[in-house]
């Protein structure tokens, strides 16, 4: 598992994006949302569901409705694996 | 009705990734036929093609194979009839493009992860990448246009249907510019199985239309596209005419689901619709792309079907498939890139794989490139499972 701080799930986020070929990853920051990565909603399935195997937690399609940018879902990932850091 | 005329031509096949580059190689002989490896059949792969010479990587990625050869094609030929900066008007661009079967490497490769995985580990992009109207849909978006778009299947009749549809779409004023053909990426384990189990494939690896030693076809991949547009459109935009699109003649055998008629009705009548639908004579055809893939059956009874159609008029013919092998959906419309380009020319390219002629297919065969200057109107015959049976004739400009 990667490491379970802040910087270490912004870090997972990245390899993700970059896994599915989105222009611009390595630069992703807490603050840049998905519409600036041109990330649509089949696109944070992928995302998302690389989160929920890494970290080994569930999220749900409520949990995600509010998820508009990378630090969002850092945010969402940290509390569901049980820190708040 | 309006006159229809080609100005762009665009193809992936497995000996070229462009069309004069392909017909070249078509004149020459060459062959896309690579053997069996690891005990499976002979099979005729687009190598060499690129897929991010036309799509951004992130897009490849959510593209099947049989998208991205379309979108290569469209584009190709989207280009070749100099609309990339012409101004049309996008909403009279319109876009029929076919495939027989759709997104087949997708398709298998997801059910894999679905046994193996359960519904978690389905792509969400399965679905965009692996229906067969999705070819039609990334190009409207890749060109930008916004006149009408859908996708034809008919098995290996797919790319003359779908040239014929977009023959309608120009003549009754529906676009003024479409974008037509057809796509097919199926070189997988499962369609490799089932051809092979229903006695289709050459058991040989070799595809010889026409030859009294053929004994099935072998399967290829790639994409043809043609730009067809209303001739006074292509004439006020100076744009250069390759040939034309004069006539499409479409029946069904009714007899079948994978054998054609043996009296070849089927194919007889979709050649004289496509004569009628051209108001031209048997003897006005000098050439005659067929069908031809290397099947006892097809040879034979399309053969038969040409003799009783000329009626002693014996216009050449050759089969792509000898070089190429059979394309499925995406044959017709790489074999009328090829049948325009013979006319522009005035070559008819040969039937590769040909050394036997079958006394059974007593017609004219093309054993080498042959000139033919002057030559005027050809047709490009397509016969899918199903018995659904079409023809199309171009002319030269």
């Amino acid at each position: 598992m990667a490491d379970l701080t802040e910087e270490g799930v912004l870090q997972r986020v990245r390899d993700e994006l970059e896994a599915i070929k989105v222009p611009g990853a390595e630069n992703a920051e807490l603050d840049t949302t998905w519409e600036e990565l041109d990330v649509d909603s089949l696109d944070l399935v992928e995302l998302i569901k690389a989160l929920e195997d890494e970290y080994q937690i569930v999220i749900s399609d409520d949990e995600l409705k509010p998820v508009e940018t990378v630090g969002d879902a850092v945010k969402l990932t940290l509390k569901l694996a049980g820190t708040t850091a | 009705m309006r006159d229809v005329v080609v100005t762009g031509r665009g193809v992936v096949s497995p000996v070229g990734n462009e069309p004069d580059a392909f017909f070249d190689a078509l004149a020459a002989g060459q062959s896309g036929i690579v053997p069996a490896d690891d005990g499976g059949a002979a099979e005729a792969p687009a190598s060499g093609f690129d897929p991010e010479t036309w799509q951004t990587p992130r897009d490849v990625r959510k593209t099947d194979r049989y998208g991205q050869f379309a979108i290569s094609a469209g584009l190709q030929a989207w280009h070749e009839a100099g609309l990339a900066d012409a101004g049309v008007d996008p909403e009279r661009v319109g876009i029929i493009f076919g495939t027989g079967i759709g997104g087949m490497t997708t398709i298998e490769a997801t059910y894999g992860e679905f046994f193996e995985g359960g519904p978690r580990e389905v792509s969400p992009h399965f679905i965009t990448m692996m229906m067969s109207n999705a070819a039609a849909g990334l190009l409207a978006i890749q060109l930008g246009v916004y006149g009408p778009s859908w996708s034809v299947s008919s098995a290996c009749a797919t790319g003359a249907h779908a040239i014929g549809d977009a023959l309608r779409m120009i003549q009754f004023g529906d676009a003024d510019v479409a974008v037509a053909g057809s796509s097919e990426a199926t070189l997988c384990g499962l369609p490799d199985a089932a051809f092979g189990r229903m006695g289709a494939l050459s058991k040989e690896g070799v595809s010889r239309p026409f030859d009294e030693r053929r004994d099935g076809f072998v399967m290829g991949e790639g994409a043809g596209a043609l730009i067809l547009e209303a001739e006074e459109h292509a004439v006020a935009r100076g744009a250069e005419i390759i040939g034309r699109v004069v006539g499409f003649g479409a029946s069904s055998d009714a007899f079948h689901m994978a054998q054609p008629d043996k009296t070849g009705r089927g194919a007889a009548a979709a050649m004289r619709n496509a004569l009628r639908s051209a108001g031209a004579e048997p003897t006005d055809v000098a050439y005659i792309n067929a069908h031809g893939t290397s099947t006892p059956f097809n040879d034979a009874i399309e053969s038969r079907a040409i003799v009783e159609v000329f009626n002693g008029h014996a216009p050449a013919v050759s089969s792509t498939k000898g070089q190429i092998g059979h394309l499925l959906g995406a044959a017709g419309a790489v074999e009328a890139v090829a049948t325009i380009t013979a006319l522009q020319r005035g070559v008819l390219p040969p039937t590769g794989g040909l050394e036997q002629p079958d006394p059974e297919c007593e017609i004219d065969h093309v054993l080498e490139a042959r000139e033919v200057p002057g030559a005027k109107l050809a047709l490009s015959n397509s016969f899918g499972f199903g018995g659904q049976n079409a023809s199309v004739a171009f002319a030269a400009k």
